[in-house]
């Protein structure tokens, strides 16, 4: 009896000294956050003080000096469109891939899994090429088109794997009844995925907001089509920054991000464990 | 009469899967094909002319090109860093707060936060903490530390893209961790308790053996992610100082988009994946042979 005690006052100790170092481990982003309403001199004299004022100043003159409502508008309307294609193709193809035997329904499985065992650097040079040959570089079309085709393997696998386990029997009943096969799927088949639509979504909305590499390559130095992240990157990079106007642009782009972290945080831990398999 | 039902359900089955088809084509299957083609011309990338060179381009990888090799080396190196640091700390982390209460879940989220940023995000907040950060703390501590050119010595910039990577990530092996050790029966661990068992020989005899599947899951991303190292390259370091950080998908990305030399890139491209698809393939033969049942 005299051991639990002590057990118990180890294991808090521990607890502790591991949550100190979380708050550490968020270091980085309180110091940008704080640092993000001080003048320049002020980050390099005061780094680790609060700032003298908390003035939005700089934030409003990043957020037009930068053009930030078509960047942040750029970046929407590929999210959206991303996700929206995605959840529309990819459940009815991992459906239909699940439910019917045959040649061709493997051979469609087989081309839409085979990239999630290569990676992706090894065919972006060509892809970047295909892209050209079609004349989509540069455009919002191009950067869209090949963003569904990126996230389409991971949704189409998940979903398939989720679909296995829905019971046949509800769609036969649905089929008895009369119901032809478009109008079964999305009166009885599409609402009992759900729960796995929740995660391609969540999944999909994070790697589309905080793309880099695919507007990089599609959209490269078109400013009109860059998202948030190629822009900043574009704009800041560089050997020495304006980081007064770098730093509000970094916290503007995080806070979608954050916020869709704090609403959303079961579905999004929940779903990437299980997006893990992609290895 | 049959021959019209079955042409119905094969214009239903393409109505429901050609789509989603069409984009994987597009976007990853066709070119991943076009890599075997152009992998045996000599091309600029731009010019209508190229030249067929046979297997050359392959040949030139395995005699020639040092800079490939010191690549592959750069991300031999890192893997190894890489998967050890953050799978050890990520169990620790994991052990020590897989149980439910408030502190716990505030400090997994608080490790949890910087996988969900973009690249950029962290590329600059890094850039700016070991730039003008440094700088302001060397003038307050005067410790030498903070005085070191991190970005500018190829020694020092190794570590950052390490330890960078690492703090990108833990979260995630944390959460596939948490999972593991939540799914380990309690009555075991309290039976193993009772009998007098040490915290540590709890741990070693009964939950690791029980958390292998994560583990394996664990490990295998986490060397995955280690061959494929490249957007924190390309985002962060372009592989400076004097081409120390180039790892071989930046290599890759280089001979192509700064060299104008599309054949070689995409050989470099295939021998890439044959590399990347045998390392997992035995990694992942290992792993699985040590996973036990509960």
């Amino acid at each position: 009896m005299n051991k639990k005690p002590k057990n118990l006052r180890q294991v808090n100790a521990l607890t502790i000294i591991i949550f100190l170092c979380s708050i550490f481990w968020l270091m980085p982003l309180v110091l940008i956050f704080i640092n993000s309403f001080k003048p320049y001199n002020d980050m390099i004299q005061d780094f680790l003080a609060l700032p003298k004022s908390w003035s939005l100043a700089m934030y409003i003159e990043t957020w037009t000096k930068f053009k930030f409502p078509m960047l942040i508008g750029n970046t929407l309307l590929y999210t959206f469109c991303t996700v929206i294609m995605i959840v529309l193709m990819a459940p009815m193809a991992a459906y239909k891939l699940a439910r019917t035997k045959s040649r061709l329904s493997k051979v469609c499985f087989v081309l839409i899994i085979m990239p999630m065992m290569v990676p992706f650097q090894s065919y972006m040079i060509t892809l970047t090429r295909l892209v050209a040959n079609v004349n989509l570089t540069g455009k919002r079309m191009g950067n869209i088109l090949v963003n569904i085709g990126l996230c389409m393997p991971l949704a189409v696998y998940m979903i398939h794997g989720f679909v296995k386990n829905v019971p046949i029997e509800l769609e036969e009943c649905a089929c008895i009844d009369g119901a032809g096969k478009i109008r079964t799927y999305f009166s009885i088949v599409l609402p009992l995925l759900t729960p796995i639509l929740t995660t391609v979504v969540v999944l999909d909305t994070l790697a589309t907001w905080n793309d880099i590499i695919t507007n990089q390559l599609i959209v490269g130095g078109n400013a009109s089509a860059m998202n948030i992240q190629n822009a900043l990157y574009m704009q800041f990079s560089a050997q020495t920054a304006d980081w007064e106007h770098a730093l509000p642009g970094i916290v503007m782009s995080m806070i979608p991000s954050l916020i869709f972290f704090i609403t959303m945080q079961k579905h999004i831990v929940g779903g990437i464990t299980a997006g893990a398999v992609k290895g | 009469m049959k021959n019209n039902k079955k042409a119905k359900e094969l214009a239903v089955f393409a109505l429901f899967v050609f789509p989603a088809v069409a984009f994987v084509l597009f976007a990853t299957d066709i070119p991943f094909v076009m890599n075997l083609y152009y992998s045996v011309f000599d091309w600029n990338g731009v010019g209508k002319s190229m030249t067929f060179v046979g297997l050359d381009n392959y040949i030139k990888i395995f005699t020639h090109d040092t800079l490939f090799w010191k690549g592959v080396r750069f991300t031999l190196k890192f893997a190894i860093f890489y998967v050890i640091i953050v799978n050890l700390l990520s169990l620790t982390v994991a052990i020590v707060m897989a149980r439910e209460n408030k502190v716990n879940s505030v400090g997994r989220a608080f490790y949890y936060v910087p996988y969900i940023i973009s690249l950029t995000a962290i590329s600059l907040i890094w850039k700016f903490i070991l730039g003008p950060g440094f700088e302001a703390l060397y003038t307050v501590t005067g410790w030498d530390i903070f005085n070191w050119s991190w970005l500018g010595t190829p020694k020092l910039a190794f570590y950052v893209v390490v330890i960078m990577a690492v703090w990108q990530n833990l979260g995630f092996y944390m959460v596939n961790y948490i999972a593991g050790i939540i799914a380990v029966p309690t009555e075991l661990l309290e039976a193993a308790r009772i009998d007098g068992a040490t915290a540590f020989q709890v741990f070693k005899k009964i939950t690791l053996p029980l958390i292998m599947p994560a583990v394996s899951i664990c490990m295998l991303t986490s060397l995955t992610f280690a061959f494929k190292l490249f957007d924190i390259i390309m985002v962060f370091t372009k592989g400076g100082p004097a081409n120390s950080t180039v790892s071989v998908a930046y290599n890759i990305y280089k001979e192509a988009f700064v060299n104008s030399k599309y054949g070689l890139a995409t050989a470099k491209s295939l021998v890439f994946v044959v590399f990347v698809l045998l390392v997992t393939a035995i990694q992942m033969k290992i792993t699985k042979s040590k996973e036990v049942e509960a």
